[in-house]
């Protein structure tokens, strides 16, 4: 079986949040969702994210919630198919209350640009470009 | 095309990471891999980890870093294949240093242990009964 991959992300309001990712047409699996929590497909069967509620969050780390806004921990780096894909992403985060912190960056065989979602959760989209190759760290 | 994640976590040693993550049997991508970034293959073609100091990742926000000894954003969760896996994982992370932030949980078709690695973020492990 291959690895799968859930990240769970603390928020506000579930509900917001839920409504926030819809508009960016990513869709949630009712099976494993209840109101202190949403499972968020990214990617069917390998990428999902649990939006979670602060308090339900708190109980699974016995550490503070970190406020996102303030201070981030992670920056989720998702491919996309085009540079179409990562500027149309951003700009319906955008339309949903979310905010980009940079504007996009155009390597040549790399774009990449980030929203924050209503926590302040950084999502880095990045389209690379197939005609070219790296050897280069990139994000 | 499959979307691919890279989570990118900031951490304090770089050097000290590699080892702890190979300890625990990931691989790295020397092509995507420098002074100031490692790029851990956790699902090849699908789920990666970059490992980048604080200064690099700090690049890649307009705010401060979370110290994760201290508080959480994320808790990263992957499945295994077996009970034995995810026990074999915490032993391993312990022995290199990590920690487990409390006992195994087995709900019986469900079977979740996590540890914090180096820099305090937690990673959960899971195994998940096979539907019947």
């Amino acid at each position: 079986m291959s690895k799968q991959v859930i990240f769970n992300l603390a928020v506000k309001d579930v509900e917001k949040s839920k409504a926030f990712f819809s508009s960016l047409g990513f869709t949630f699996n009712p099976q494993f969702s209840n109101e202190r929590a949403a499972m968020m497909i990214i990617e069917e069967g390998s990428i999902q994210a649990m939006l979670t509620s602060e308090d339900f969050f708190q109980s699974l780390t016995g550490k503070p919630v970190a406020q996102a806004k303030e201070a981030n921990e992670i920056v989720i780096c998702l491919t996309c198919d085009s540079r179409e894909e990562v500027a149309s992403l951003v700009e319906k985060a955008v339309a949903a209350g979310g905010r980009t912190p940079h504007p996009l960056e155009d390597e040549g065989f790399m774009v990449s640009q980030g929203f924050e979602d209503l926590d302040g959760h950084l999502w880095n989209l990045v389209w690379m470009n197939p005609a070219s190759r790296t050897s280069q760290a990139s994000q | 095309m499959n979307k691919q994640i890279f989570v990118n976590l900031p951490v304090k040693d770089l050097d000290k990471s590699k080892a702890f993550f190979e300890a625990l049997g990931y691989g790295f991508n020397p092509q995507f891999s420098n002074d100031s970034g490692a790029c851990m293959v956790i699902a090849e073609g699908s789920i990666y980890a970059m490992l980048l100091t604080e200064p690099f990742f700090k690049t890649f926000i307009d705010k401060p870093i979370v110290q994760a000894k201290e508080a959480t954003e994320v808790l990263v969760c992957l499945s295994c294949e077996s009970r034995e896996e995810v026990d074999d994982l915490v032993a391993r992370a312990v022995a290199a240093g990590g920690h487990t932030p409390r006992a195994a949980q087995d709900h019986g078709f469900m079977y979740a242990h996590a540890f914090e690695d180096l820099d305090g973020h937690i990673w959960e492990l899971v195994w998940m009964a096979p539907q019947a």
